[in-house]
């Protein structure tokens, strides 16, 4: 395989694929599993962007180094490493928390992180569509060349999905035709609604589930248009795809919305898919997997050497692939009404088990998911293996201090 | 003024060429709007000036008057850039229309930081809120943030064309300026839009580094605004912007520090959109 491609789409939760027993919201996502390999229990881990991209893109925890905003020089990122080694790197984005500003803009040869742009408060970033142009006219000029081109890692990353819930018109009646709101009824629903973290209305919360899924709908067009343009540049047969989400949403389901620091399904199971333009039938893999396996398979897929300081294990092949269980840490007050000083959030999952713990109350859960996939029955005093899963988060909690 | 810089002559002659092809950029623009209807902009910084000194030579070339320059005044400017542009405008004859929002800095008494009510606005400047999905009653005057961007920066960039006809409107804008900027074309057609005229950007001086700049500044003795000898390396607003170092922008370390370093804005651009999306 010629070229390493990584396609991240921000806020996308697991359960909405259609692959992934959703309701026929991603029509064309759902159409290209025969070539894909799928990952069931992918984790991300972090339930917010800042937490869940340092396992993305620098196989690293995000309490580790430090964890300002500021990208650490002492993590490695995948397009550091794939430049030395003379693969082209190119990134599109439009996610303010992985702009250069935050350094997130080392290794590679082309990068866009859309903050010159003028965005408005209903969509605040560059669409997908746009993105789709400025990967599109990148891609052009890099094959252009009549000896060929060199080898490329292409990273981008959609925010389509991503609250504000302000869909076009034509994706909301794809969802529910029924729904009447206009854009600016759709935006104070964001403000007064989603803001406050308001659950207490059940009508008004599946108001914002549907509009979510419209976004859905409509990100799922911005990937078919993703894949056009590579068959178009003549590149869909030489590239491998990687497709996931950085986190879920929440919609009620443990009591908020939107992703703050908390460590259930709904926002630290991901969907990973694995695409393959060779591959003849589609393959389900249901170990456990964690996105920071993530820059040392793209390492392998270019037959180069590992790098020290990643902390995942390459995805591929399959058949090398570890059991072993995944961890996940986040700091609790993010873009949340709770007051005062953050607190650390740690999850660990093995096997069906999984357990939480929160700093500030200092409290621990345990969920069995096959039992309880909604992680509602706490069985952290009655288990028998609890003792042991805690074993395996304390040594994390505040290792880092500085 | 002049830096004091010894430039070689092979590295004169690789500027020359540099300034050869944002010619060929002027004179294409030119070809194909007429002199007329081309419009540029400045800001007293090195790359707008560096654009200006190579159009007008494209016009002395050509016979024809500098096309006309705007520049956005947005209330909050280094005297240092106001003396440079003012001798500049009067050695180089640029007609120069400073262009301001009268509206908004007269709501704001020309005070930063004070309040702006919506209500206290004109119409057009009503419309332009609604149309980046403002909808408070007030926003505090500052020329770095969505609202105060778009207000004191691009309406007026807006009306300049409008009130003059500009199809072409000049920049000084560099790929390795930004990392943002690195698809950007000599040539970028922009549609009509509500609000926005029909319009093309032209970039003459899109290839050039930072270090190519001070370069052909240092060869070809063009003036340069004082506050890049004192060390500042990219001038924005007043308040937000902060010196780099105490020497002179050309003896900095070009290659391997950034450019923006020393330009509070694009930490607010991040903070302001993780604010639209919800966060803080």
């Amino acid at each position: 395989m010629k070229n390493v491609i990584l396609l991240t789409l921000d806020t996308l939760r697991k359960d909405v694929l259609g692959c992934y027993g959703g309701k026929g919201f991603t029509p064309f996502i759902d159409s290209v599993q025969d070539r894909c390999i799928r990952f069931t229990k992918a984790h991300s881990p972090g339930p917010y962007t800042q937490a869940a991209f340092p396992g993305i893109l620098t196989s690293s925890y995000y309490l580790e180094y430090g964890r300002g905003k500021m990208l650490s020089e002492k993590r490695a990122l995948i397009s550091e490493s794939l430049k030395r080694a003379g693969v082209t790197t190119a990134g599109f984005h439009s996610n303010p928390y992985l702009s250069a500003y935050f350094g997130w803009n080392r290794g590679w040869d082309v990068f866009y992180d859309s903050m010159e742009d003028e965005v408005d408060d209903k969509v605040p970033y560059i669409k997908a569509g746009e993105i789709n142009n400025k990967v599109s006219t990148w891609l052009s000029s890099h094959i252009g060349g009549i000896a060929g081109y060199n080898p490329f890692f292409l990273w981008v990353h959609y925010m389509d999905v991503h609250e504000p819930y302000v869909p076009e018109r034509k994706y909301v009646d794809m969802i529910d035709s029924s729904i009447r709101l206009n854009e600016k009824e759709m935006f104070w629903l964001f403000k007064d609604v989603l803001l406050k973290r308001d659950v207490s209305d059940k009508g008004v919360v599946e108001l914002l589930r549907k509009l979510y899924c419209a976004h859905v709908r409509e990100i799922d067009d911005g990937v078919r248009e993703f894949f056009a343009i590579l068959e178009k540049c003549n590149v869909l047969k030489d590239s491998l795809i990687i497709i996931t989400s950085d986190h879920g949403d929440e919609f009620g389901e443990h009591g908020g919305l939107s992703h703050d620091g908390k460590m259930y399904s709904e926002l630290v199971n991901v969907p990973l898919i694995i695409y393959e333009p060779s591959r003849e039938k589609a393959e389900v893999y249901d170990t456990l997997v964690s996105l920071l396996d993530i820059p040392p398979t793209i390492v392998y897929l270019f037959g180069l050497n590992q790098v020290d300081v990643f902390e995942g294990c390459s995805l591929l092949p399959l058949e090398d692939y570890p059991t072993k269980g995944v961890f996940g840490e986040a700091v609790d007050k993010h873009g949340s009404t709770e007051k005062g000083e953050e607190k650390e959030v740690h999850y660990y999952c093995e096997d069906d088990l999984k357990i939480i713990y929160r700093e500030r109350d200092d409290s621990w859960e345990l969920y069995d998911l096959d039992a309880d996939p909604k992680e509602i029955n706490n069985i952290v005093e009655t288990s028998s293996a609890a003792e042991e899963m805690k074993e395996k988060v304390r040594p994390r909690v505040k290792r880092y201090q500085g | 003024m002049a830096i004091d810089k010894e430039i070689s002559e092979k590295r004169e002659r690789q500027c020359s060429k540099l300034i050869e092809l944002s010619k060929d950029v002027v004179r294409e623009a030119f070809e194909k709007f007429g002199h007329e209807e081309v419009g540029i902009t400045w800001t007293g910084g090195k790359d707008s000036t560096l654009t200006l000194w190579i159009t007008r030579q494209v016009c002395e070339e050509k016979g024809v008057p500098l096309p006309k320059a705007m520049i956005i005044g947005e209330g909050d400017e280094f005297q240092e850039i106001e003396e440079f542009v003012e001798t500049i405008k009067k050695e180089w004859d640029v007609p120069l229309e400073v262009c301001r929002n009268e509206d908004v800095l007269k709501a704001a008494n020309h005070t930063l930081n004070a309040p702006v009510k919506v209500k206290d606005l004109s119409e057009r400047n009503r419309a332009e809120l609604k149309r980046i999905g403002f909808d408070g009653e007030e926003f505090p005057f500052e020329a770095e943030s969505q609202v105060g961007n778009h207000l004191m920066k691009t309406v007026v960039f807006n009306q300049f064309l409008e009130r003059n006809s500009i199809k072409g409107i000049i920049q000084g804008l560099r790929w390795d300026e930004h990392p943002a900027r690195f698809n950007d074309e000599y040539f970028e057609h922009k549609e009509m839009a509500h609000l926005v005229p029909e319009h093309t950007r032209i970039r003459p001086i899109l290839h050039f580094t930072e270090k190519d700049l001070w370069d052909t500044y240092a060869a070809f003795n063009i003036p340069y605004c004082v506050l890049y000898e004192q060390g500042y390396r990219s001038l924005g607003a007043k308040t937000t912007t902060v010196k780099d170092s105490d020497i002179p922008a050309w003896e900095q370390d070009l290659e391997n520090t950034e450019e923006r370093g020393g330009r509070r804005q694009d930490k607010e651009k991040a903070m302001e959109r993780m604010r639209q999306l919800g966060y803080m």
